[in-house]
């Protein structure tokens, strides 16, 4: 009376397969990655800094309208890796969601809410047959009022966690690796070591040194909580310090 | 003798007054909410924000104009985000009055927006109660309004300097002050231009007087020095 393989439809809808496995999740995740970018968020004292490549591979593309970092509300960022796609929908949704809750409640939506809420929707689509999840996995950064600079990352499973230092994408393995050495003895990051780690940390990872218009970065600090894209300007200074840091 | 009716609705019976400058607009209010014959709150903020570069005065209903606004904030916030960058006053006016037209029937408020984008620079829109929607140079609102159609027709004039529409704005609200019962309190006023916005407060007595108004003083208390009500 075993059932063996499920009849097979385990891997095409989300459903378990007989050891306990979802893989149209387990693909999802493949999806993040096939997008081919990684990104990196780091934590600090009082700032919070996410960082991604931006590859423009067609030389026709105007370059400002590339962008993987969305603001969700003024204080409220959101940096996606994977399917540019799906990442427009979740972050058309999350504004939505954080306008009418600051509508609805008279305060802005606090950064784990937000995050809570897209895991949420995120673990509806794989309980779905109808539903496939979504091939993105979402970094949120904002200055809670409690708890100052917070990082949460939010990905298809449903699965959501406040970090220290995060990361997604092709060589998310290896930015953990670099960033877990580099946040040994939990360091108290100022903004510019919180920027400059998060950078390094993807100029190491794909062994490139960038040029200021190769990357976002998106930052929050507390003295100016409001979610921000520093300028190319800003970017290149960072990178500076960096290579003469090094 | 009239028993006051502590559960009425509040009104502003209010003077709002919002000015074009050569720069941006300058926004006036009073500060009298009353509930009946009582005065609800003597020191009311009814100069609200809708966005960094948008504010509204409100008259009328408190509770209408409240709601109003905070439908309104609320959606030029989506509209802000969708957008990249600061909405217009036009879109901020024509959302006001989108809700005071199609609610008509429910709604007692009047209300002008003022603000200033880089488009079209500062604007005054006047939304009175059946939503309307006219751009003016100048717009007057609320009861205390009825006494200044005059006093504008002869003291307005194109192209002030901010002073000068400060000035303007500040005399108009103490003198509707000084004739409508449903006013009073201190003078609010909001400018908005390039730079920013600049909200200044203006008591008592710091407002011009007018005839047979008596100047304001301090507390003789605080001048005698008396002992604490209880220690007598």
């Amino acid at each position: 009376m075993s059932r063996g393989s499920g009849g097979g439809y385990d891997r095409y809808i989300t459903i378990f397969s007989p050891e306990g496995r979802l893989f149209q999740v387990e693909y999802a995740f493949k999806a993040v990655k096939s997008a081919g970018n990684t990104s990196i968020g780091v934590r600090g004292k009082d700032s919070d800094c996410v960082v991604t490549q931006k590859k423009v591979p067609d030389k026709l593309l105007d370059q400002t309208s590339v962008t993987h970092l969305f603001s969700i509300t003024k204080y409220l960022g959101l940096l996606a890796t994977g399917i540019t796609a799906d990442a427009r929908t979740l972050v058309q949704q999350a504004r939505n969601e954080a306008a009418e809750y600051r509508f609805r409640y008279g305060y802005e939506m606090p950064v784990d809410v937000l995050s809570k809420w897209i895991a949420d929707k995120s673990q509806v689509y794989t309980q779905h047959a109808s539903m496939r999840p979504l091939g993105v996995v979402s970094m949120v950064l904002g200055i809670d009022d409690e708890y100052g600079p917070q990082l949460y990352k939010c990905d298809p499973a449903g699965h959501y966690f406040g970090y220290k230092a995060a990361s997604a994408g092709l060589k998310d393995q290896e930015a953990i690796n670099f960033l877990e050495k580099r946040m040994k003895n939990d360091p108290s990051f100022t903004y510019a070591e919180t920027v400059q780690t998060a950078i390094s940390a993807l100029q190491s990872v794909l062994q490139e040194d960038f040029k200021a218009t190769e990357i976002e970065v998106g930052v929050v600090q507390m003295d100016n909580p409001e979610f921000r894209v520093l300028s190319t300007e800003e970017v290149d200074e960072h990178l500076t310090s960096i290579s003469e840091r090094d | 003798m009239d028993q006051v009716d502590f559960n009425a609705p509040h009104s502003m019976g209010t003077t709002i007054i919002g000015v074009t400058y050569n720069g941006g607009v300058v926004l006036g209010a009073d500060s009298r909410t009353s509930t009946g014959v009582y005065v609800a709150n003597r020191a009311s903020d009814k100069i609200t924000k809708l966005t960094d570069n948008v504010y509204v005065c409100r008259s009328g209903s408190a509770a209408d104009s409240q709601v109003v606004s905070d439908y309104v904030r609320y959606f030029l916030h989506q509209h802000t985000i969708q957008l990249g960058q600061p909405a217009t006053v036009k879109v901020a006016a024509n959302l006001v009055r989108l809700l005071a037209y199609n609610n008509k029937n429910n709604l007692q408020t009047g209300l002008i927006v003022g603000g200033w984008d880089k488009y079209e620079g500062g604007q005054i829109y006047g939304v009175p109660l059946g939503g309307t929607i006219v751009q003016q140079p100048f717009a007057i609102g609320g009861s205390g309004s009825s006494y200044l159609y005059g006093f504008f027709d002869q003291a307005w004039k194109e192209g002030m300097t901010q002073d000068e529409a400060e000035e303007l704005v500040k005399k108009a609200v103490s003198l509707a002050i000084a004739r409508d019962g449903a006013s009073g309190g201190v003078v609010r006023t909001v400018i908005i231009n390039s730079e920013g916005v600049t909200r200044n407060f203006y008591p008592g007595d710091q407002l011009p007087i007018w005839h047979d108004e008596l100047e304001s003083h301090n507390s003789l208390l605080d001048i005698l020095g008396a002992p604490e009500p209880m220690n007598i």
